[in-house]
Order: C-alpha cells, then sequence, then structure tokens
C-alpha cells in the first residue's frame, strides 16, 4: 500500500519497491510519540508531587538537563505516590492507612486469571463440539452465542444484579468471576472455534485409525495444536477483564473490589483528585498489560476481532 | 464402529444408534417421556414446570431462585444434548451453554418478565403493567433525546477513528526498523482502563492546570474551558474515545494493506499507473471488506458508550448517552421495571447490529 | 530499437551475492531464456531490468540506453509475472486496459486495442468477468495480453508458465511463441523448465549461483555444453557422468579406466589435445548401442529398474564400477530386470569434462 502512495513520488530513483529506511522511522515515531503522549504523560504524572501535578505552567520534564531547561518547567522525581498507593494518610497529620490496594491488586489478577481460566475450559471444550460435531442451525446457536457478548453490559447487569441480591452472591468472589466467565466465554468460544476448524482432519483420522480414543484425540492431537491460540484468547479475555468497570462496580463489595473500581473512588477525594497518586494507580495497573501486548501483538488482530479475520 | 467415527460429521443418529435399537418402537413412546437421560429434554421441561411454580410458592426466595435457576440450566443443557443427538458434541458443549444460560439469557428472560410489571427493586411492589412501559419510553422525550444524543456520538467517534485508524494503518504498512516498538506504543491506549482514560482526559481538560487547556491559552490568551458547552464536552468525549479505539481500526485495516500482494504494486509500476489509481483500485479493494467490519464493530461498541462519559462527565452538558441513562434509571432511581423496558431497546438495535456484522464476515470469509 | 544489455551486472543482499558480473545481450526481435535451478538469480536478474531491484554494480541498458537509475513507471518495459499479478478488483477487459490510462487514448480508441488482443489470445469471452472467475489458462493468457497490449520497450517474462499444467503449458508454449514472433522486441524469459527454454528459445542462456555458465542456442547447449553442470542440466533423462582416468593407447584411442574395468574409445574429437588424467565422462543415454560383443569399446552392465515412457524405456543398469547408468532403449527392446547389456558409446556424442568440470574442447 504505502508504496502505492510513495512509489510514484520518489524522484528518479529507482530504489526497490518494499524497502523504506529510517526516514520513515522518523516519521512514524513522531507519530507514534504524539499518540503515546496522554499515556505518557499519566506515567510522568505517577513520579510527581501533589502541586507540581497541577503547576501552571506544566512541568514536563523530571530534570532541567543541567540547567538548559528552566526550573519552572521541571520537576523533581518523587516515589512518594507509589508508597500512597498501598498505604496513605486520608487526613492532615494523621496516620498512614493501608489504603487496602494491596488486596485491589490482587483482587484484580484473582478474578481477571479465575474467570479467564474458567471461560477458556469451558469455552474450550465447547469451542471443539462446535467445530467437531456441528449439527443443523450451528450458525444459530454461535449467533446466540456471540449476541450475548455484543450486549451492552448494562442491559445485562439489570437483573444480574437483582439476581446476585436473592442469591446472595452480590459481593462475593465466585459470583463475580461467574459473571465475568460467562462474560469471557463468547468470543472464548468464537475464537477457539476457528482455531480448531483450521486444523488439518488427517492428523485426527490418522490418530483414530491407530486406535485412539476420541478423548485422547482432543487431548493428545488437537489441544497441542491450538496452544497459540488459547494464549492469543486467553490474553485478550485478562485484557478485557482487567479493565472491566461497570460490572465491578456494581457487582464487588469492599472485599472483593477490583483496581478500576477503586481507581473511580480515588477521584472523588477530599482534596480535590490526586492526580499523581491516581497517576501512579493506573502506571502499575498498566503494566502487564503492556507485557502482554509486547509479547503477544501478532495474536491481538484475531482477539479483537472474535477470530472472525484470519491473518 | 471405526468407519463412523473416521466420518467426522458424523449425523446426528450415530451416537445414538445402540441405544435406540434395544427399545422397540411400541415402547419407546411410553418410557421415552420418562426415560432419565441427558437428551430427554421433554422430561426436563416437564419437571421444571411442575416444581419451579411449587419453588417459588413454598421455598424462600433465596432457595427457590436457585432451584428455579438450576432447573432452567437442565433443560437448557438437555436440549442442547438432545438437538446435537450424540453425546459427544452435546455434553462437549452443554458446561458452556449452561453458564451463559444461568448467567445471561436466564437473566435476560427474567428482566423482560418484568419489564411488563411495574416493580422497583426498592421497594416490594409487583403489579403487572403489560406494555406500559413500553408505551412510556416510546412517548418519553428524554429517551429520544438520549437516542439522539448515543447517535451523535456514535457518528462522531466512529468517523474520528475511521480516519485515524486508517492513517495510522497507512503509517505502518510499510516494513521499517523499529516498526514494532512504535506499533506498540500506537496501541497502548486500547489497553488501558476505561476508568483511566476518563480520568486523565478530565486531567487535560482542566481548565486551569488542565494540559489541552493549557495549550490552548498559549495561543489564545484567553481562559479556555473545552467541558462548559455540549459541544466542547462532546468533543471531549469524542476525542477521548476516538483516541482509545481508532488503533483497534487501525489493526483491522492493516491486516488488509499487508495482505495486498507485493506483485501486485510491482505489475502498477510497470503498467506505469499513477499512485492515486494504484491506491484505488488495487489497495482499496483489500481493505475494503475489512473496513467495513471495523466500522460495524466500532459502531455496536460506540453505541454502548458508557464507563468514559461517565467518568469524563458523568452525563453533564447533555452528554448522556442512553446506556448511561439506562444506568441512572435501574441503579440511581430503582426503576427496574422501566430500565429493563429501556434495555430491550438497547438489545434490539444491539441485535440488529450484529447481525450485519456476522453477514459481511461471513461474506468476507467466502471471499477471501 | 528493443535491445537489452547487461554489462558485467553485480547483485548483493547484505553478504549474499545473488548476481555475479553477468553479461547478456538480447537483441531486438530475439527470445533469450534464463535458465537455471531455482535460487540461481535468473529472476533477480530479469527484476533488476525491470527496474524492482537496483543493481550494485554493472550497467543495465534496455534500448541503448543506461536505465540504472530509472523507476519502473519510467522504463516502458512489459512484464509478465509467474502469478500473473492480475487485479483482483478489475475486471479481464479493465485490467488489460489498466497499462494504457497512461498514454491517455480516447475511449474507442483503448476499447479498440483491448478488442484487438483479446481476440489475439481467444479472450473476448471473458473480458468482463474477475479475474477469480476464470480458468488459470486464461489467467495467463491475459497476463501475456495486458504485456502486449503496449508497445514497450522490450518483454520480460517470469516462469509464466510455472503454473500449468503439462497439457496447458505445452499450448500454451506455442502461443507465447507465435505472439512473441509478430513482435520483433527483445524479450528475456526466465524458466526452471529446460523443455520451456528448448522450444522457446532462440538462444539460452544457463545460470548457476549467480553466474552464467553457458549462452547458447538451443542446439549448441544440448550438443555443446561448455561444463558438466550444463551437461548434467540440459536433456532428459539427464546425461551418464562417469568420473574415470583418462589414458591414450599408441593408436590414437582414448583407454578409460574406472576401477579394475577399462573402455577404449576412438578419441572424441574434442578431447584430442588432452593427456592422461583424472576426467569427467559425459554420456547420453541415448547415445549407446546395445550389443551383444563383449569388446573393449563396450561397457557391461546389469539391469537394476526398468521405467517405461511410452516410445521408449529407460533403463538404470548398474556398471562394474559404482553408481548407475542411464540407458534409453526403444520400447520394442525388452529388458528384464538383472540382464546383463553391452552398452557401446557413440564416440562422437561422448563428451570429455576437465576435473575443472569444463568441457574440453
Amino acid at each position: 500500500m504505502a508504496s502505492g502512495l510513495t512509489g510514484g513520488r520518489g524522484g528518479n530513483r529507482g530504489r526497490p519497491i518494499d524497502q523504506s529506511g529510517w526516514g520513515r522511522t522518523a516519521f512514524a515515531g513522531f507519530v507514534s510519540f504524539l499518540y503515546f503522549l496522554p499515556v505518557l504523560i499519566i506515567i510522568i504524572t505517577a513520579f510527581k508531587e501533589h502541586t507540581d501535578a497541577l503547576a501552571v505552567p506544566v512541568k514536563l520534564l523530571p530534570t532541567t538537563f543541567f540547567g538548559l531547561i528552566p526550573e519552572s518547567y521541571a520537576f523533581v522525581p518523587t516515589l512518594e505516590n507509589f508508597q500512597n498507593v498501598f498505604s496513605r494518610s486520608f487526613s492532615a497529620g494523621a496516620e498512614a492507612q493501608d489504603t487496602g490496594f494491596a488486596r485491589f491488586f490482587f483482587n484484580s489478577i484473582f478474578i481477571a486469571g479465575t474467570s479467564v481460566l474458567l471461560a477458556l475450559i469451558l469455552g474450550t471444550v465447547a469451542a471443539y463440539g462446535f467445530s467437531r460435531y456441528p449439527l443443523k442451525g450451528n450458525d444459530t446457536y454461535l449467533f446466540i452465542i456471540l449476541t450475548t457478548r455484543m450486549l451492552p453490559p448494562i442491559v445485562v447487569i439489570i437483573p444480574v444484579m437483582l439476581m446476585f441480591r436473592i442469591t446472595g452472591l452480590a459481593g462475593t468472589y465466585t459470583g463475580v468471576i461467574l459473571l465475568y466467565a460467562a462474560f469471557n466465554l463468547p468470543f472464548t468460544i468464537w475464537m477457539m472455534k476457528s482455531f480448531f476448524d483450521e486444523l488439518s482432519p488427517d492428523v485426527e483420522d490418522s490418530a483414530r485409525l491407530d486406535g485412539s480414543s476420541e478423548w485422547s484425540v482432543f487431548f493428545r492431537i488437537c489441544l497441542p495444536q491450538v496452544l497459540a491460540g488459547i494464549a492469543a484468547t486467553a490474553v485478550f479475555g485478562l485484557i478485557l477483564t482487567w479493565n472491566e468497570f461497570l460490572f465491578a462496580l456494581l457487582l464487588t463489595g469492599v472485599e472483593t473490589r477490583t483496581v478500576p473500581v477503586a481507581m473511580s473512588q480515588t477521584i472523588g477525594g477530599d482534596i480535590g483528585v490526586r492526580w499523581g497518586l491516581l497517576a501512579a494507580i493506573e502506571t502499575l495497573f498498566l503494566i502487564p498489560v503492556i507485557l502482554v501486548t509486547f509479547f503477544l501483538q501478532n495474536q491481538l488482530l484475531r482477539g479483537v476481532t472474535f477470530g472472525t479475520v484470519k491473518r | 464402529m471405526v468407519p463412523a467415527v473416521i466420518k467426522r460429521r458424523a449425523p446426528p443418529s450415530a451416537g445414538d444408534a445402540p441405544m435406540m435399537s434395544s427399545a422397540s418402537l411400541a415402547e419407546r413412546h411410553a418410557s421415552d417421556l420418562f426415560a432419565v437421560r441427558w437428551n430427554n429434554w421433554r422430561l426436563a421441561l416437564l419437571v421444571a414446570a411442575v416444581a419451579v411454580p411449587a419453588a417459588i410458592a413454598v421455598l424462600p426466595p433465596s432457595v427457590s431462585f436457585w432451584t428455579a435457576g438450576s432447573l432452567c440450566a437442565l433443560v437448557a443443557l438437555t436440549a442442547v444434548v438432545a438437538a446435537w443427538g450424540r453425546h459427544t458434541g452435546g455434553l462437549l458443549v452443554a458446561p458452556a451453554i449452561a453458564v451463559l444460560v444461568t448467567m445471561n439469557i436466564f437473566p435476560l428472560l427474567w428482566s423482560l418478565g418484568l419489564s411488563f410489571f411495574n416493580y422497583r427493586a426498592d421497594r416490594q411492589i409487583l403489579d403487572f403493567i403489560g406494555l406500559r412501559n413500553y408505551e412510556r419510553l416510546v412517548t418519553d422525550p428524554i429517551v429520544w433525546e438520549r437516542l439522539t444524543t448515543t447517535a451523535t456520538f456514535v457518528v462522531l467517534t466512529v468517523a474520528a477513528q475511521m480516519v485515524v485508524g486508517f492513517l495510522l494503518a497507512m503509517l505502518f504498512s510499510r516494513q521499517f526498523p523499529l516498526r514494532r516498538y512504535l506499533l506498540i506504543l500506537v496501541l497502548t491506549p486500547m489497553m488501558l482502563a476505561y476508568v483511566a482514560v476518563g480520568a486523565f482526559y478530565r486531567y487535560y481538560y482542566d481548565p486551569t492546570f488542565g494540559l489541552v487547556s493549557q495549550f490552548v491559552n498559549m495561543f489564545t490568551d484567553g481562559s479556555f474551558v473545552l467541558i462548559s458547552s455540549t459541544t466542547g464536552a462532546i468533543a471531549a468525549i469524542v476525542i477521548a474515545d476516538a483516541w482509545m479505539w481508532s488503533p483497534f481500526v487501525m489493526l483491522l485495516v492493516l491486516a488488509g494493506l499487508v495482505s495486498v500482494p507485493k506483485y501486485l504494486y510491482e505489475a502498477a509500476a510497470i503498467d506505469r499507473v499513477p499512485a492515486w489509481r494504484r491506491f484505488w483500485y488495487i489497495t482499496f479493494p483489500y481493505v475494503k471488506g475489512l473496513l467495513l467490519l471495523a466500522l460495524l464493530f466500532r459502531t455496536i461498541e460506540a453505541f454502548k458508550l458508557f464507563d468514559i462519559v461517565f467518568i469524563l462527565t458523568d452525563g453533564g452538558q447533555n452528554t448522556e448517552t442512553i446506556a448511561l441513562y439506562v444506568y441512572r434509571q435501574a441503579i440511581q432511581f430503582n426503576k427496574t421495571s422501566y430500565s429493563s423496558a429501556l434495555s430491550y431497546v438497547l438489545l434490539f438495535t444491539v441485535i440488529v447490529l450484529t447481525n450485519l456484522y456476522l453477514y459481511l464476515a461471513n461474506r468476507r470469509s467466502r471471499e477471501v | 530499437m528493443s535491445t537489452i544489455t547487461l554489462r558485467s551486472v553485480t547483485k548483493r543482499f547484505g553478504s549474499f551475492t545473488a548476481v555475479e558480473d553477468v553479461d547478456l545481450d538480447v537483441a531486438a526481435g530475439e527470445v533469450v531464456c534464463l535458465l537455471g535451478p531455482s535460487g540461481c538469480g535468473k529472476t533477480t536478474t530479469l527484476r533488476m531490468i525491470a527496474g524492482l531491484e537496483v543493481p550494485s554494480e554493472g550497467d543495465v541498458l534496455v534500448g541503448g540506453q543506461r536505465m540504472n537509475d530509472w523507476r519502473p513507471e519510467a522504463r516502458d518495459i512489459a512484464m509478465v509475472f509467474q502469478f500473473y499479478a492480475l487485479y483482483p478488483a478489475l475486471t479481464v477487459g479493465e485490467n488489460l486496459a489498466f497499462p494504457l490510462h497512461v498514454e491517455r487514448l480516447a475511449p474507442a480508441e483503448r476499447d479498440g486495442r483491448v478488442r484487438q488482443v483479446a481476440d489475439k489470445l481467444h479472450l473476448g469471452h471473458v473480458l468482463d468477468r474477475r479475474p477469480h472467475e476464470i480458468a488459470e489458462g486464461e489467467k495467463q493468457r491475459v497476463a501475456v495480453a495486458r504485456a502486449i497490449i503496449r508497445d514497450p520497450n522490450c518483454f520480460l517474462f517470469d516462469e509464466p508458465l510455472s503454473r500449468l499444467d503439462v497439457e496447458l503449458r505445452e499450448s500454451m508454449r506455442h502461443e507465447i511463441k507465435e505472439v512473441l514472433q509478430g513482435l520483433s522486441k527483445a524479450t528475456l524469459i526466465v524458466t526452471h523448465d529446460q523443455l520451456e527454454a528448448l522450444t522457446m528459445a532462440d538462444r539460452i542462456t544457463i545460470m548457476r549461483e549467480g553466474v552464467i555458465e553457458q549462452i547458447g542456442t538451443p542446439h549448441e547447449v544440448f550438443t555443446r555444453p561448455a561444463n558438466a553442470f550444463v551437461a548434467s542440466f540440459i536433456g532428459t533423462p539427464q546425461m551418464n557422468l562417469i568420473d574415470v582416468a583418462m589414458e591414450r593407447d599408441h593408436a590414437g584411442h582414448a583407454i578409460f579406466r574406472y576401477g579394475t574395468a577399462a573402455l577404449r574409445l576412438d578419441l572424441p574429437p574434442a578431447a584430442a589435445n588432452l593427456g592422461k588424467g583424472q576426467v569427467t565422462l559425459g554420456i547420453r543415454p541415448r547415445a549407446f548401442t546395445l550389443t551383444d560383443d563383449v569388446g573393449d569399446d563396450v561397457l557391461v552392465a546389469q539391469v537394476e529398474l526398468t521405467e517405461p515412457m511410452g516410445a521408449e524405456t529407460l533403463v538404470h543398469a548398474r556398471t562394474e564400477m559404482e553408481g548407475d547408468v542411464r540407458v534409453v532403449v526403444p520400447r520394442d527392446r525388452r529388458v528384464r530386470g538383472g540382464e546383463t547389456l553391452g552398452l557401446r558409446p557413440d564416440p562422437l556424442q561422448t563428451h570429455v569434462f576437465k576435473s575443472s568440470g569444463e568441457a574440453a574442447r
């Protein structure tokens, strides 16, 4: 494509069509930097003291670069915010208290991990069923399943809240994990089905001819071939669940609160929003996701489209 | 048995054959209904029809709920097994279906039921009022206003995402040094928590210390307050949402761009095809389908726009979307039945859009 | 004048040299085939002429004009790609017209040109279809038609027939040759199929590992291969190459010794000025006569395997030395496994290669 746009402008040089060099890197780097800037500022803000975070004009850099930059534009980096995430005093002069954030981080990890694992187990098995034993109207079933994922969360949450209130599941790990598992199931089924559909049936058939049971065909032949798919699905589910807000807001209690909910509650503080603190929370919260993105970049496309687009 | 197993897509009867042949035709009709089998959904339905009202009548709510729920799941499970006809296929799918039914479909049916009543979660009234809730929401000017607001957001944010996503994809369509790393920078916004995006855009838009305001004030010398007017607030939300989700469009478009075979561009170079013609007749056809998919997917998602608005303006300056409106009706005003009826309007819209999405996705996979 | 000239052209990718010091001339109206095993640099050579690659050293001249630094668009070259490179979103007719847009013809004239080449290549009935709706052979013809619709400086073909099945390949070979004969343009065809090269080319250029091994007419490369590689590459079944020690006897015969056995031949004229030493003897499978004599000019071999090829039978036979000998015998000569054959090579069709691989001339 790009050659389509730039190939014609290349002057009289006969340069090879599909190579471009550092010029493009520079331009793309500039654009990427601009695009990333809001995230970068969050990260920078995490190292600012409260007054620095509210400074006008904005203090952009953690150093004056040996006096090159006027001091009003630089701030002294501090790790205070990161400490404050976990324990701080809630009113002036008071003893530092545990904020419970260690617990919230644990909750986020535990809830996301367990629900994705549950969805993965149920979903992979179901996807195998859909892929290998399709019945008339298979597409209708799959459509209904996908629709449940496309639903606005608010539509689901109204009856689920009532249901949880009646059953006493509100505020428990079980309730929220079950709901997230159901929330992750549709795309797990869709993605895993698309991976199973791609496997060559010859290998399975030859295993059957060799006398393998259906059970071992699934575990020994099919499953090892879709491990990459499982990884992609898991990662995508983790990111979605990790960042999910509405369900967590309405269904978690004090004990089971996740980070996004706790973060939203940090916004409404006593002395205005403590931006440095909020930035520190988000920075910590972002690290796992960035790592995951880095390592599974290539699987992302499949994830965002429920496996409908083959790479 | 081996040949039957090898035939992957075996006819539904294959697995049941031994069981069926053991019973004669005459016995079958009699024993069929009461045979305790995984695929006997009629029996399950019968049991549920008797037991559910009984349980609701006799048992305390916390127990009767579980009874009703598990019986519903049982009906679904047996129906699924029966539909597959083979135990293997049905049993593989059944657990997932059971979870989906319990956590999604059953609650939805329940809220459909509630929408015909006059129920409020904070009071114990339960009057049947038929279609009154639907009548009310159709005539409610606020609903239409919220729908208009939502539509405005959908049009603006999706348009912005398509344009920005497309441009980003063009930038990254070629190989260049460090491409992989720069791509991650661009993909990061998609990975952020909605709450964080909402919160930090609030920080950037802040009238005094916000970066955007400071930047604008450098040129205008005035005091720039973005979220003070409806237009400004809408722009603020659209910018944040489009920033967050343009990388999604980029991913899809990029997939289309890199799927164009290189030799087509070489052939075009040799055929002396000018750049715009090359783009329009060679590149664009490869991206068209994916662009449509991205458009639809983002439309569905934008239609549900909630979190960012909730955090950024909380519906102020006329930015309340329909999802936020439903949230308020249900959670803050406890109008459970009315909001259930409202949510069915959302549901219907999303189903229509999803149908379109799948239709396009399937058509594309047939073409490519 | 439509000509192609390469002057000591070298192409390096990093530390890998794909094409080394290649000189080549294609005259107007001449068809030259670049033949070689895959990865020998023949396609890279073609792409340098087209402007899709830039040579690291040397000059590329098209129509007498040095074009090293010219973009492909500026070179006015027509090329048929290996995968045809038909534009999938356009109909066949639009595909054919695509190269003409730059000439800004009147629509009527453009349609006339399209109609004309379509008729020439029997494509009239598919003009309104998309590339994915037509047969493989038709795609190939569209690719050729799209190339000849212009009046370019020269024609380049990259493995034009490699995607067709055997039957289609034969008819297309014929068809392309016929089309090219009327055009008086320099044409370069890249192929790995020697039959394609032998039938279509006026001259064949054989490449190996980026280096040209021999340039010659189909007749020359077959009858007078420049080295053992060309000898083994051209001709099916493959030529027998036997490592032997050569000696002379006083009657002017050559004696080739292998192990304990020896073969005495009238000295092939090409080997007349070779002395004593290790050589490689090259004998084509069809250059043997079967004989019952057991003279010292006869190679004795035991039949191991026979492959009927229709009109003839290919026999794999084991000689007293290590290794097999391939012999082609007429169909009516029944050969049984284990049978002992006496094979008398035709001295005039026997090639002698020096230990360096070069042919003795």
